[in-house]
């Protein structure tokens, strides 16, 4: 049983990963998306939580109404823009309704989902896609974005305050610097290095557990 | 004539502001996605990408403010229609440039336009749009934060390209080439302009 298991991932691996937007392929750690908001608005477990609220109420509305509406207007960049932009509409009043005027520490981040790359990449592909496709996809990368928002956040709370959603867990900051645009970039990169690295190890491991019950 | 030096020494303020200390991508890193791919493109193609991007930007900046200034102003809740219309700005901005090069009969027109939609539709415009708005910048302060804006976004990309020579170094660890060592690199320069600056941008 085990050793089907392995063999068929081991067989299937470039299959697999390409359509696991979480672990595997996740689009922030792979591709490199999204990074702006998770760069320098997701500097706290707060933040983080709003800006994943945001993207889970924009990413899959934005791809299921951007399939049906670039069949429609050629465009497709503009398609998509404009389904996140009307979308945004109704977010941010939900939003509003949520969390109040503690959206304004989001700043710019919250009204540029429009145009982030993470959200209306799809219009750069010819090919339309199918609106059930667009949902499935549309969930998964939101959940593998969302993973790393939160990842990000509660980091970078960690590290520049010493604290998790507010609550204090340590006295003396450990890196203050984390909070800062410069700092967010340090917190990204190395979560993108040790996350391939553990991809890495991952699919080794596949490999050589599959080469022993060959 | 004090008026005009008063008026030029406010646009090349804020161009100068916004290619250093405020920086679109060492700051807010804005357009930071599309400029880790972009570096792999080669030199030609991210100067191609950034003069049309420039160019979007110029002719959509004015046409912000005064969308901002007539439409947005008047209207209560202007926070959830500032997107789509700073979009549409934006979008006028790729109409017109794309008019223009197929007018001009460029040598490079088809390439242009292919890469019009990503060089119009991305953070770092549309960021600078909200910021120009939200901040209530005059039309000069505006234009020069535009120009200088998208000067930046081309110094930026200028010197993460420039950089990835060493950057694709076999001593750096396997697990840190790619991403995350254009990632930290980036930090650097902007650990260094928060440096010069000495205090964090407003967003």
């Amino acid at each position: 049983m085990w050793a089907k298991r392995v063999q068929y991932l081991n067989e299937n691996y470039a299959r697999i990963a390409k359509s696991d937007r979480i672990f595997l392929n996740n689009p922030v750690i792979m591709s490199g998306l999204g990074l702006a908001p998770l760069v320098v608005a997701a500097s706290n477990g707060k933040n983080a939580l709003m800006l994943a609220t945001m993207v889970l109420l924009m990413l899959t509305p934005t791809r299921v109404l951007g399939s049906f509406v670039s069949k429609v207007l050629k465009f497709r960049a503009l398609a998509y823009c404009l389904s996140a932009a009307v979308l945004y509409i109704g977010a941010y009043y939900l939003m509003k309704d949520w969390y109040d005027v503690q959206i304004v520490s989001l700043g710019i981040y919250l009204p540029l989902l429009i145009v982030e790359p993470i959200i209306i990449k799809r219009y750069e592909r010819n090919t339309p896609e199918k609106w059930t496709t667009a949902l499935r996809k549309g969930l998964l990368t939101t959940a593998g974005y969302a993973l790393v928002i939160f990842l990000v956040g509660m980091l970078r709370e960690f590290l520049s305050l010493g604290s998790l959603f507010g609550m204090q867990l340590v006295e003396t900051p450990i890196l203050p610097m984390a909070n800062l645009a410069s700092g967010g970039f340090i917190v990204v990169a190395l979560l993108c290095a040790f996350w391939r690295g553990a991809v890495n190890v991952l699919k080794k491991w596949i490999n050589m557990e599959a080469k022993k019950y060959q | 004539m004090n008026m005009l030096v008063q008026t030029l020494s406010s646009f090349f303020i804020y161009a100068v502001v916004a290619i250093f200390a405020q920086n679109a991508v060492f700051s807010r890193a804005l357009g930071v996605s599309r400029l880790v791919k972009l570096v792999d493109d080669g030199a030609t193609g991210s100067l191609l990408f950034c003069a049309c991007m420039c160019a979007v930007q110029l002719i959509s900046a004015p046409l912000a403010f005064l969308c901002n200034k007539f439409l947005l102003a008047p209207v209560e809740w202007r926070a959830m229609l500032r997107p789509l219309v700073m979009l549409l700005c934006s979008a006028a901005g790729l109409g017109i440039v794309l008019v223009a090069v197929t007018l001009l009969k460029l040598s490079a027109a088809n390439k242009v336009a292919r890469m019009l939609p990503m060089a119009t539709f991305n953070c770092a415009v549309l960021g600078c749009l909200f910021l120009t708005t939200g901040q209530n910048f005059t039309f000069v302060q505006t234009m020069g934060f535009a120009l200088g804006s998208a000067a930046g976004y081309t110094f930026a990309l200028l010197a993460v390209t420039e950089a990835q020579r060493k950057l694709k170094n076999r001593s750096v660890p396997n697990t840190f080439q790619g991403l995350p060592v254009t990632l930290l690199y980036i930090a650097v320069l902007a650990l260094a302009i928060y440096g010069f600056t000495g205090h964090m941008v407003a967003f």
